[in-house]
């Protein structure tokens, strides 16, 4: 028995010598450079910059949050930009939030809460005078074209060629709100409408109104308003006596689903909505530009910054723009006046 | 009254007859299958869409058939008849790798993704060393006063977290004089690599909840040595992981949080006392019949179903096609909600339900309060997300949708529901034990300590899961609070945003207007969702169990 322990205790020390001895010798291989990167301390000088991962050699790393919030409509193009930039920036954090123009600039963006607020239409002076009084300063990016579409239901055969502006004004005034088809013209069936559209805090609902019906009559309230496009597209598609408006992109998408509806101004043609129509300018009253407001503050910071330029340099891509998301891409001319005032904006508060 | 006439009807009664009893006993039937039958054709709708198995080949139908579902139903029913237990061992342990596999893949994406193994390590650490402290003090409880020892423990954590002065100099404008433990790791120069870091925190944790398991089984010795031997395979998984294809960090995760602990539940109930070895039988077919089966698919090149549910959804965030799209920054953010809301709403609820049951005078007040909480249980999560958005986001200048505001927002949507279901499990505690603990001289927080809360742990802790499983579904409050539509990486902070599983599948379902995500991204999302909160009732479930059994 003591003969037994004494072996071992003999092989324990052994033991405990050899694998010390690996253990230490292990460890020393296996350290690396403390680089300090993100612990929650203070940064930390980053230890030497000779470390040996050469992670962060090259160009800086950037990081950081971005917060945009705003227009439903240009909710897709911001997630299709930011998704792009994500992919060669995977340290900065893109949060999209789709809350309406007019309820993103109230809510979010002039509160001071988001760095970007979308916006399908300029933004208002209430508007303007609410972020100044929180001392955000927005800059007003051009980021696309859009064409605003009316849509109606595949089964609807009676408008024929389109409708005209006058109609149009005629259907979604509060001032006559026709009950029926037949009300607006005679030959159309009785029958009542159904109407769907974007809520009074989209940039789709003020542009419809102001170019449709314009400031002295109002959008008529009886239709059912929705912040999410994909209703107004279900809603439509569901009844062969309703009718909606909501940006090109979403009715891209859906263009098995319902049918868009040419519209006609004044003595002009019936035009369609499409990206070529929008472009060229045929598609009056409701091709309209889309904006994206990045505050001045925001743009100092530099993983900001260069959010902003890549989403305008990317702009004139057709393949981004038309194509995936469905909107006119910038031309070069307009772009260069962004990225000018992009450079303002970064220079001026410096 | 009911005296029998010449027409053979009793009075009061009617007339008997059979129909009318039976007729109400089938209604009964079909009112108790109508709502689980509607719901399971609709998850079957769904997870049809998601997982799509109808796309796989009679060829890998074929080789699973053989290789799994054979061999299960043979030695399932052979296990069954022999030994009952042994069959429901089987089952468990089954159950029980399912589950932590999930839990290990929750916990390797925070490792990964959200918390750098330094500071993990730096704070695991820092809560340690005062930890020790503090027991240390304990034990000599009888020579020290107990202010003394109270002010020593939170001495040591506070220095330990936040070195001198800390936050209470911030605040008066003072210089960090002395830096924190946390922060003096953090500055070393040199460190091990990552995945000795990850082994040191997640194995270190493993290994102790390990040896405490068996030391509780067998006795303290043997516990240590059950302790030592799962900390060494945690860090030799490191080492083996990347020649089966893993890398050192997911191997070292997995190991310890899955493995480790599943194979000490089946040495435990293998080869323990009256142990079970064909239990173990039985769950090594069913695993071996599935790792074959996966072998022999990939050899003979069968296509499996095309789901949507895989890896590639998994592990990647958003992207503009549907195909493309996938459920990680949500997943990632789910867990660290999850988290904060467990970490907020079980401290205060418990201690609600602990007072309420055991301190509070039967009075007025009390009684208006319990009407309030159970009244509280009841109010609809919108109106919770309002509250959060006034409180956290106006009210405290938090910004919006941050993972703070939103646990803080679901913790105390479920709040309620936690005090509710402690109190039961509090009140299920037989005063017997109470009164034999006062019988013994023990004070009344004495007897909380040691009799009260051990016996109604596991009904505490059954009810939090569940609650939490409530919270995970959740969407109403977070759109409340503003929590984004789409991010595209984890928060790495409590003050950046989040999103979560359904917030993303709600995002998908509204903003993304084409028909592809409506049938693809979706369903995907809602099946992995369910899945999850499967997971976690199972827990709520087993646990209830084992509480039932043994109490």
């Amino acid at each position: 028995m003591t003969r037994q322990s004494k072996r071992s205790s003999v092989s324990r020390r052994k033991f405990l010598l050899a694998s010390g001895g690996l253990g230490v010798a292990g460890l020393a291989g296996c350290t690396q450079q403390n680089t300090g990167g993100d612990s929650t301390a203070e940064p930390t000088s980053g230890g030497d910059e000779s470390g040996s991962d050469g992670t962060d050699s090259g160009s800086q790393a950037l990081s950081g949050d971005i917060a945009i919030a705003g227009s439903s409509t240009v909710f897709p193009l911001a997630t299709a930009m930011s998704q792009r930039f994500q992919e060669t920036h995977s340290d900065v954090n893109v949060s999209l939030q789709s809350t309406g123009s007019g309820g993103g600039f109230a809510n979010y963006f002039c509160t001071g809460q988001t760095d970007f607020n979308n916006a399908s239409r300029p933004i208002q002076p209430e508007e303007e005078d609410q972020c100044s009084g929180n001392d955000v300063e927005p800059v007003e990016l051009k980021v696309a074209t859009d064409a605003l579409t009316v849509i109606v239901n595949n089964d609807n055969d009676w408008i024929g060629e389109g409708l005209t502006v006058e109609e149009l004004k005629q259907i979604w005034s509060a001032d006559s709100s026709p009950e029926t088809w037949a009300d607006i013209n005679s030959e159309w069936p009785d029958e009542p409408f159904e109407l769907y559209g974007p809520s009074d805090a989209s940039g789709t609902y003020d542009y419809f109104h102001e170019a449709i019906l314009g400031e002295e009559t109002s959008h008529r309230q009886d239709y059912s308003p929705t912040e999410q496009d994909r209703t107004i597209i279900q809603g439509v598609t569901g009844s062969k006596y309703a009718m909606g408006y909501l940006g090109f992109a979403y009715y891209s998408e859906n263009q098995d689903s319902v049918q868009a509806v040419s519209v006609k101004d004044g003595e002009g043609d019936y035009v369609e909505p499409s990206l070529e129509t929008a472009l060229s300018g045929d598609y009056t009253p409701l091709s309209r530009p889309l904006f994206t407001y990045p505050k001045v503050s925001a743009l100092q910071e530099a993983h900001i910054e260069a959010f902003t330029r890549f989403w305008i340099e990317n702009a004139t891509s057709r393949e981004i723009v038309a194509e995936e998301v469905g909107y006119v891409p910038l031309s070069e001319d307009e772009q260069q006046a962004m990225l000018t005032r992009i450079d303002d904006a970064v220079d001026g508060s410096n | 009254m009911a005296t029998e006439t010449e027409h053979g009807e009793i009075e009061g009664f009617g007339q008997v007859s059979r129909t009318v009893g039976t007729v109400f006993r089938y209604l009964l039937i079909a009112a108790t299958m109508f709502g689980i039958v509607t719901l399971a054709v609709l998850l079957v709708y769904v997870a049809n869409d998601a997982i799509r198995p109808l796309t796989a080949g009679p060829g890998w139908y074929l080789t699973y058939f053989f290789t799994l579902v054979v061999p299960t139903l043979l030695v399932g029913a052979y296990v069954r008849t022999r030994d009952r237990a042994a069959f429901s061992f089987g089952v468990f342990l089954i159950g029980l790798l399912v589950v932590s596999l999930m839990f290990s893949g929750g916990v390797g994406l925070l490792v990964v993704d959200v918390v750098p193994p330094l500071v993990a390590l730096s704070f695991a650490l820092g809560l340690a060393v005062p930890a020790a402290v503090a027991v240390v003090l304990t034990r000599n409880s009888h020579r020290i006063s107990f202010t003394t020892r109270l002010v020593a423990t939170s001495l040591a954590f506070y220095l330990s977290l936040f070195g001198l002065p800390g936050p209470i100099g911030d605040a008066a404008g003072l210089p960090q004089v002395v830096p924190s433990f946390v922060q003096f790791v953090q500055s070393i120069p040199v460190i091990p690599v990552d995945w000795m870091m990850v082994a040191a925190v997640v194995g270190g944790g493993s290994a102790a909840a390990v040896g405490a398991y068996v030391a509780g089984v067998r006795d303290a010795r043997s516990g240590l040595y059950a302790g030592l031997a799962a900390f060494a395979v945690s860090v030799a998984s490191a080492v083996v992981g990347p020649f089966v294809g893993l890398n050192p960090v997911p191997a070292v995760v997995v190991t310890a949080v899955a493995l480790v602990p599943t194979s000490t539940y089946a040495w435990r109930g293998a080869f323990g006392e009256d142990g079970t070895p064909i239990g173990l039988g039985f769950a090594a077919t069913v695993v071996g019949g599935a790792l074959v089966g996966a072998a022999a698919v990939e050899a003979f090149g069968f296509a499996g179903p095309q789901s949507w549910v895989d890896w590639q959804f998994l592990t990647s965030s958003h992207s503009g096609s549907a195909v493309d799209a996938g459920l990680y920054p949500a997943i990632g953010g789910s867990i660290l909600l999850m988290s904060t809301v467990a970490a907020l709403s079980f401290p205060l609820g418990v201690g609600a339900a602990v007072y309420l049951e055991e301190y509070a005078p039967d009075n007025a007040l009390t009684r208006f309060v319990d009407v309030n909480i159970s009244n509280l249980a009841g109010v609809p999560s919108v109106v919770y997300g309002l509250l959060g958005l006034g409180v956290f986001v106006t009210y405290l200048g938090q910004s919006a949708g941050t993972v703070l505001v939103g646990g803080a927002t679901l913790a105390l949507l479920i709040l309620p529901i936690v005090i509710i279901s402690s109190r039961e499990a509090i009140r299920s505690v037989p005063s017997d034990l109470r009164q034999a603990s006062y019988g013994m001289g023990a004070t009344r927080w004495q007897t909380v300590r040691n009799v009260v809360l051990p016996e109604a742990f596991p009904g505490i802790l059954t009810g939090t899961i569940l609650a939490l499983g409530r919270a995970i579904g959740e969407t109403a409050p977070l759109i409340m609070i503003g929590a984004p539509n789409v991010v595209f990486s984890l928060p790495t902070a409590l003050n950046s945003k989040v999103s979560a599983m359904p917030l993303q599948v709600y995002a998908w379902s509204s903003l993304f207007a084409s028909e592809d995500f409506y049938t693809k991204a979706v369903p995907a999302g809602v099946v992995v969702l369910l899945a999850v909160l499967l997971a976690m009732n199972s827990v709520a479930i087993v646990l209830r169990n084992k509480f039932e059994r043994t109490g």
